[in-house]
Formats: structure tokens, sequence, C-alpha cells
């Protein structure tokens, strides 16, 4: 929406920012990261199984020291709850495992998503070994539920989940629908109040102009994903934080097997130092409140990412042992040699 | 003293009185607690690092974190009277565990009843690319040396090598050095030198009993290496083997002969 410059040139959007500030971001695009030296990110919600080592290596040469894996559905449909059960175990292991190879801590959120709670034979066999994940070490909420089509069905599971999480003391993760956002935004507002559960502990993801307002006002966090096409843009997220401040404000990239970029956090930062937000907020909703988040799980340690990465020998990847002297093995993607 | 009193006796050397009385609490209850108690202990225990310089049921548990030794404790606490209950129970553990869940299960292999039931489980560590997996069955774990047969031991022993391990930590490395296992190290040579690379110089202390004609060009290749260890370890493995041809090699290396070598200097 709206991101078209040409297009909005007679009629800028409210989200555009100043005349000046869109040239300076258009001259800048190749150096981005020039604006970020120095700053570290955390990118809540951001499905590395479904990405490649290149996006690990891009990661951390931004930025970006620890991560959230959100359980969610693998663009297909599953049809056993075994493929359910190994999906949850490699988010606990091998890609945990995976992210530590490039110095990233790795988290994740694990739950039952609303796509797949619409299969309720199935549903409720995965409610069933829940529990057995939710309170592993680095766990750090129930992830990512709530509403698609916002059906019956949807609303059962997402009501049993706050349950299980009210009962581990875990965060939710709350995944808002792309169709009807604003009512399913509400809806999911209303039934976790309705189940006691404090504002504080939960994060509402995926907002936008329209939802923010409201979420803010009732206590809850507010997370913006940055994707192309269907969720928010990064100019349009500048203006947010322009507008609302950085109090219980993140920002993520939700990066996956769709059209999606990584990279969303550190770019999102950068242009937001290029329009002068100042370097505190900038940290703030690139950071710290994800953190804070999170960290009420009690499973987040900050010495886990914010001290240099020991080099820990035992950890080999086929072989490799990726941490060596504390730098990545690059492979020179122009080279034709392998070797 | 049982095993598992043991390591009870040594999870209270490195505990505080508070993370005692959780542990106790948990032994004591059903097999589901146990589960439960075996799942949530880094959210009451902490991850001290263990001294010790003796082994429990040949387990050499020095620097193990205490978690981990926490939630061995606990897998010998789960009753072993009936086999079927007992096995899935710990089946489930196994297929829902998470990294370090999974190092204190393979850690505690040598504690369960029924070894021959979990021989899936161990040579199913080694398969795994995921280090501190590997290295749970590798190291500190008298498990493959007491269990497991030639062939999965040899690929134990070759995936080290492989991956550059210390292989002088496995536990049971002479006693179950084989023919096979030499003659694989020495495949897996060649290979490394037709593409321009090496293996570890200790690898070569595998081969001392089992040398051969084929074995014995490789060390005549040692010997003339521009790497100081793979002269060392040719010196050794002549120095060490029955095999005639390779003391009359030795004779020929005036430079090497008399000096004073052993296989520690090659385990950096």
């Amino acid at each position: 929406m709206c991101q078209k410059h040409t297009e909005i040139a007679q009629n800028p959007s409210h989200f555009e920012g100043t005349a000046e500030e869109l040239e300076t971001s258009k001259t800048i695009q190749a150096n981005y990261a020039d604006y970020t030296k120095g700053m570290k990110f955390f990118d809540p919600h951001i499905h590395m199984t479904s990405r490649t080592t290149d996006d690990y290596t891009a990661l951390i040469d931004a930025g970006v020291v620890a991560i959230i894996e959100p359980a969610f559905w693998l663009g297909q449909p599953r049809t056993g709850l075994a493929s359910f059960k190994d999906y949850f175990s490699s988010l606990v292991g091998w890609e945990r495992f995976r992210s530590s190879q490039f110095g990233i801590k790795h988290y994740c959120t694990i739950g039952l998503n609303s796509r797949e709670a619409n299969n309720e034979a199935l549903a409720e066999q995965v409610m069933e070994i829940l529990p057995l994940f939710l309170y592993k070490e680095g766990v750090v909420g129930v992830g990512e539920i709530g509403f698609d089509d916002q059906t019956a069905a949807e609303e059962k599971y997402y009501r049993l989940q706050l349950e299980l999480s009210k009962e581990a003391g875990l965060p939710v993760q709350v995944h808002t629908p792309h169709r009807d956002k604003k009512k399913g935004t509400e809806l999911s507002m209303a039934i976790a109040l309705e189940h006691g559960i404090d504002p504080s502990m939960v994060i509402i993801d995926h907002n936008n102009e329209e939802t923010v307002e409201s979420v803010l006002e009732q206590g809850f966090w507010a997370a913006f994903t940055i994707y192309p096409f269907t969720k928010m843009g990064n100019e349009r997220m500048v203006e947010i934080v322009k507008k609302y401040g950085s109090e219980r404000i993140m920002v993520n990239s939700a990066a996956d097997w769709g059209i999606s970029d990584p990279l969303a956090v550190p770019k999102t930062a950068a242009l937001m130092k290029i329009k002068g937000i100042s370097d505190e907020d900038i940290r703030l909703v690139t950071y710290q409140n994800a953190i804070d988040a999170f960290a009420q799980s009690g499973q987040i340690n900050v010495v886990d990412f914010e001290t240099p990465q020991v080099i820990d020998q035992s950890l080999k990847f086929n072989g490799n042992t990726v941490l060596r002297g504390g730098q990545i093995p690059r492979i020179d993607k122009n080279s034709l040699i392998i070797s | 003293m049982s095993f598992s009193e043991q390591l009870f006796e040594k999870i209270k050397t490195h505990a505080s009185p508070k993370e005692i009385s959780w542990i106790e609490a948990k032994s004591a209850g059903s097999l589901q607690a146990l589960q439960t108690a075996f799942v949530a202990a880094p959210r009451f225990i902490s991850k001290t690092i263990i001294q010790s310089t003796d082994s429990i049921n040949d387990v050499d548990i020095n620097n193990w974190t205490l978690d981990r030794l926490v939630r061995v404790y606990f897998l010998t606490k789960f009753d072993s009277s009936d086999r079927e209950t007992y096995t899935k129970s710990l089946d489930t553990l196994f297929e829902t565990a998470e990294n370090n869940e999974a190092v204190a299960l393979i850690s505690a292999l040598p504690f369960l009843a029924f070894p021959d039931y979990w021989m899936l489980r161990a040579t199913d560590a080694v398969r795994s690319n995921i280090g501190l997996i590997f290295d749970a069955i590798a190291f500190q774990n008298p498990f493959p040396m007491q269990y497991f047969s030639e062939l999965a031991w040899n690929q134990l022993v070759l995936k080290c090598i492989f991956n550059d391990k210390p292989i002088h930590r496995i536990q049971g490395l002479s006693e179950r050095a084989n023919q096979e296992l030499a003659n694989s190290i020495s495949y897996l040579a060649h290979e490394r030198w037709a593409a321009g690379r090496t293996i570890p110089a200790q690898a070569w202390r595998l081969v001392s009993k089992f040398m051969n004609e084929a074995i014995f060009a490789d060390i005549c290749t040692l010997f003339v290496s521009q790497n100081l260890h793979d002269q060392i370890a040719a010196t050794l493995v002549c120095t060490e083997t029955d095999f005639s041809p390779a003391k009359e090699e030795l004779n020929k290396h005036t430079e090497l002969l008399n000096k004073t070598f052993n296989w520690t200097m090659l385990e950096g």
C-alpha cells in the first residue's frame, strides 16, 4: 500500500515522512549498514528453518545476535502428529544448533498455529504433546497462536493454549490475521483478557497503522512485521515510531519460505537512523523491548549473546568448526574454484 | 553404594541446599514427575561445572554441568521393574529431546537397564551432526567400548578422525583397535592425500598392531612428510610394531631415532 512514491507524489500519505527524508533514504540504498555500525539487533520472529546458511551469515554480519523462531505451519498442512513432533524437536534441536554455528543465539516459541488448528482431530493430538516442549530450555513463549480465518476451531485452540501459557508462566506470541485484521486483533486481545492474562505477557504481532493504537492503549506489546507487499514496509514503520514512540513496540522480519527479508530489522534500524529517530529509540524497538517481553519466560540470559562467543572446539558442523577463532569461514561467492 | 547414590553424593558437593531439596523432592516422585523434572531441571539447577577426578560406573563426569549430572541422576531413578513401561517413558524423552537433554540422555546410557535396547539411540548419536550430541557418546562414555559391534565402533572412531576430533578421549581406544579400522584409516589417508589434505597424525596410533605392506607404505609416506607430527607418528608406529620392514625403515631415520616421542605430543 502506498509504497510507490511516483504514484503518491501528488498526495503523500501520512506515513511517508518529509520530502527531504525520502530523498536521503533513496540515495543510501547500497550502504545502509554504515548507519547501523556498532548496533546489535534481536529479531523476535523469524522462521530460520526455511532459510539458508547465507542468511545466517548475513544476519550476524548485520548485527543480529539473537532470534526467536516461532512454531508455525510449513506452507502446507501436516498430516500426522509425528510431523509436528519432529518439527518442534527441530526447533530446539537441529535449528538451534545450526544457528549457534554462526554465533547467533536461537530461541523459539512453541504452539499450534491457527491454520492447522482447523484440523481438529490432529489438533487434539498436538495439544497433548505441547507441554512436553513448552518447558524446555530456550522456549520463550507459546506461539505463534491466534486467529487466521477466525473460525470456531481456531478460537478453541487459542483459548486452550492461553491456559497452557498461564500454567507455564510463559509469554504469548499472537499471530493476527491477514484478512479482517482489526477485528481479529481486537478479538485476540479480548479473549486473552477474559482468560485473566496480564497484557504485559502478550505480544500482539503483525500490527499496522489500524491496530497499533488499541494494542498499546490496552497494555499489550505491539510487534510489527516488516515484510514486503503483504505486511508493513519500513518507511511506514518509521512513521509509527515517530508517532507512538518506542514503548512496548518491537520490529521483526517474520522471514520464512515466502518472499521476505531476514535483514528487515537492521534495515529498519538504518532507515530510522537516517530519518532522525534517536539511537535509544532504535535500540528499544529493534533490540531491548523484544528481550524485555520474552525474558519474562526466565529463559533469556543476555550474557549468552552480549558477550563475545566462547570458541568451543567441540561445536562442529559437518566437520567444520565454524566458530574457530571467532570467525565464520566464508565462501567467496564469485570464485569459480570450490575447495 | 549404588551408582545412583554415588551420583547423588557428587551432586551434593556442587549443589546449593535449595537445589538439593528440589532434587530430593522430585526424585521421590512418580514416573511422570521424574520425566517432568528431567525436562525442567535447568529451571531449578545451575550450570556449575563439576570437578571430579574419579569416575562413577566408568563414566568420567569431570567438566559436566551440574544440570547434566542431575538429569542423569533422575534417569537412574526410573523404575526398571517393568521393562515396557521403563523403555517407553525413556523413549518419550529421547524422541522429544532438546539438545542439552539429548546430551544428558546419551551420557546416561551406561546407567540404563537393558543396554541392548538402547543400541539404536547410541548409534544414532554417532550419526548426529550436532557436535555436542556426538561428543556425548564419543567421549567420557564407556557404552561404545562395552557394547558396540566392531562395525559401530569403527564408525565412531572414523567419524572422530574425519571431523578432527580428539580420538584419545574415546574410552577403550587402544583396547578395541582392530585390523578393519587400521585399513580404513589407511584408505581415509589415501583419499585425503589425493585431495591435497591430511589426517590428524595421532590416528596412526591405531595401526601399530595391524601393520601390513599397504599400511607400511603409508608410514613411509609419513616419514617424508613436511609435518613433524607425521614424522613423530611414523617413528612411534615403527617403534611399537613387530613388522620387521618397519624396524629397518626406522633405522634409516637417524635424526628421529634418538628422540623421545609419545602419542600425547600429538593429542593437541
